[in-house]
């Protein structure tokens, strides 16, 4: 077993002084290659404070994050930016769509930022939007898609670029619970099928129960680990 | 050029799904903008390029032969125009005597000797009429009564700035002669020497070299003035192309006429105040035109701020996705200067499919000239160029405000 992200004390504080508040409060925490583990809370908990230190969208105030070998926290605005690029992908609860590009497009737009032709990228595009079961509404604008089509959308988007560790953010939160349930397969599925390591935070506990380990958090801090089932060898992606 | 590639498809996507009405009030605006820049100034220098034109066309023509710097007249003028005769390139040429002189109207009905007198002092033009016809059609001024006649004698055409009927429009600034009509009797005295002459009619122009002038037939000119060796003191010459009249011109002086006359291309021996009125007025209109530029970048700044600021959460996912924040401010900048440029271009046709057309036809009547629209093609385009790049400015700096935001604090709409 390979650790794809291994954060040590992460710390992350807002305010200073009287008024700083620490709502990550030393966290270790190391997930392995092909895993897929899921972060719940409470409200307040920290965990979407904590996603957000390992998925590089911030930077902790102390600690360090290690992800496929690299010191992220050492990573200037640029170099954060290329390296999300490359080996991240992620899902936003609400999807997060560019409205004015078309389905196609929008999982075009990485990765024409990563260098590739048009065209290869729109086979790409297309083959990801397919494998997400949206076969054919590549030309649909996001607003012409249901809340369940535009996640899956937004999926196809992440995992077009075959990113080293795909990010979701309660990717079902403004979903109804069968279109969110099918997010959570697709995404299980991903995990299952291809070993894309992927890291979740969620609210519900049913849509963790396909997950390796179930991270609680409470005040900051990890409470628990719980594991739900082994992450199998045959899992490990091929990057 | 990744960061090129992804801008354009974002920029040209927001442009093609942007409210059509909200798209064609931004581009109307700089449609507005760019008439504002070229129309403002044009028909100020229109102004000042009607005068010019109409000095041209009534006054001084293509190329002008003037005394030299150390003589009082033009030498030799008979054999100067036996030259310009032979000459193919011109068209016409008008040979003027001029002096100064005191005019007197009303002297017949004046009773009281002590009284003041209705004199003026006034320019006397003397012309061989035919020519000067031939070389301005001055005859198409005439507001009263007719144009000399080459066959009659004793007759006198007044400009119609030395009458109090016409010049008390322009107030109190000139010497005039009052009740003046056609017909009249007036006369006109140079030191001791006096001569009636019979109003045949009067001159009105927007050029003042006409209506500030009193013309008699040359031979009286001569006669009364006591011009006898016939050498003048102004030749106007009008060429078949006046934009080449250099060519003539150099063309005269290699003949050796600058032996005889000073030549000067229109250009060259124009009133410079003309020149000089011409730059203030276009320095005036592009004050104006820049006030202008800043409404439209200042329109452009806010419409892009508001627009990238209801797009921020959209810019911090694009960042947090990879997308580099050039891209995010390339198609700002792209869509700024799509307003930009295609509002330039209606202001571009509207200016030379219609409006220069227009205001040829119907010139704006001024009481010095008849107001044009100028248009330079290459001020046009520098004007355009300078607009285009401050759009451009105006729509990269709002971006550049937006973009430079923490991606996570976009992500999360946080302040």
């Amino acid at each position: 077993m390979t650790s794809l992200i291994k954060a040590i004390n992460v710390e992350r504080s807002f305010g200073s002084g009287e008024l700083e508040t620490k709502v990550l409060k030393g966290v270790t925490l190391e997930v392995q290659r092909g895993e897929f583990i899921a972060i719940m809370g409470k409200s307040g908990a920290g965990k979407s404070t904590l996603m957000y230190q390992l998925s590089v969208l911030d930077e902790p105030t102390a600690g360090t994050i290690i992800i496929d070998g690299i010191d992220t926290v050492a990573l200037d605005e640029v170099e954060a930016t290329t390296f999300r690029l490359n080996t991240l992908g992620y899902v936003f609860q609400d999807y997060a769509l560019v409205p004015d590009l078309s389905a196609e497009e929008n999982v075009m737009i990485p990765l024409l930022m990563r260098g590739e032709t048009w065209e290869a990228a729109r086979t790409t595009a297309r083959a990801a939007i397919d494998a997400v079961g949206l076969r054919g509404k590549y030309p649909n604008l996001p607003a012409q898609l249901s809340g369940g089509e535009q996640q899956r959308v937004a999926i196809a988007r992440a995992i077009a670029g075959k990113p080293k560790i795909l990010f979701a953010d309660e990717p079902t939160a403004n979903l109804d619970s069968i279109s969110g349930r099918a997010i959570i397969e697709l995404i299980g599925d991903l995990n299952r099928s291809v070993g894309q390591t992927v890291v979740m935070v969620t609210h519900e506990r049913e849509y963790a129960m396909g997950c390796h380990r179930i991270i609680h958090m409470e005040d900051g801090q990890i409470v628990g680990i719980e594991e739900l089932r082994t992450l199998e060898p045959t899992n490990i992606q091929p990057h | 050029m990744r960061s090129l590639r992804i801008g354009l498809l974002l920029g040209l996507r927001q442009i093609q799904r942007a409210n059509l009405w909200t798209t064609g009030l931004i581009i109307f605006v700089m449609m507005l903008t760019f008439l504002n820049l070229i129309a403002v100034s044009g028909i100020l220098v229109g102004l000042i390029a009607g005068a010019e034109t109409a000095v041209r066309e009534k006054s001084l023509g293509d190329i002008i032969l003037s005394p030299r710097d150390d003589e009082d007249h033009i030498l030799e003028t008979e054999a100067v125009e036996r030259q310009l005769a032979a000459f193919p390139e011109i068209t016409a040429y008008s040979v003027r005597y001029r002096a100064g002189g005191e005019l007197e109207a009303n002297y017949m009905e004046r009773r009281d000797l002590r009284g003041e007198r209705d004199v003026a002092s006034v320019n006397v033009t003397g012309i061989d009429i035919n020519r000067e016809l031939a070389m301005t059609n001055i005859d198409k001024e005439i507001v009263a009564g007719e144009f000399l006649d080459p066959r009659e004698e004793g007759y006198i055409v007044l400009g119609a700035l030395y009458t109090e009927e016409y010049a008390s429009n322009f107030g109190d600034i000139f010497e005039t002669v009052s009740g003046v009509q056609p017909g009249d009797q007036v006369r006109l005295t140079v030191g001791d020497i006096s001569k009636e002459f019979t109003v045949k009619g009067i001159l009105q122009s927007k050029v003042d070299e006409v209506s500030l002038n009193t013309y008699l037939p040359e031979r009286e000119f001569r006669r009364f003035f006591g011009r006898i060796d016939r050498n003048a003191d102004q030749i106007v010459i009008r060429v078949v192309r006046p934009d080449e009249n250099t060519v003539v011109k150099n063309a005269l002086v290699s003949l050796g006429l600058e032996g005889q006359a000073k030549v000067q291309t229109y250009e060259e021996g124009k009133p410079k105040f003309i020149t000089d009125i011409k730059n203030t007025m276009n320095l005036l209109g592009t004050f104006i035109g820049s006030i202008g530029i800043v409404v439209a970048s200042i329109t452009i700044f806010i419409i892009i701020f508001i627009n990238a600021l209801s797009r921020q959460r959209q810019i911090g996912i694009l960042k947090g996705i990879g997308i580099d924040r050039r891209a995010i401010e390339i198609a700002y900048v792209i869509q700024a200067g799509f307003y930009a440029l295609l509002g330039s271009a209606l202001g571009a046709l509207l200016t030379y499919g219609f409006l220069l057309g227009y205001f040829e036809r119907n010139p704006i009547p001024f009481p010095f000239s008849d107001g044009i629209l100028v248009a330079d093609p290459t001020e046009t385009f520098i004007r355009f160029i300078v607009l285009f790049v401050i759009t451009l400015v105006a729509g990269f700096l709002p971006a550049w405000l937006i973009v430079r935001k923490n991606t996570l604090n976009s992500i999360l709409g946080r302040k």
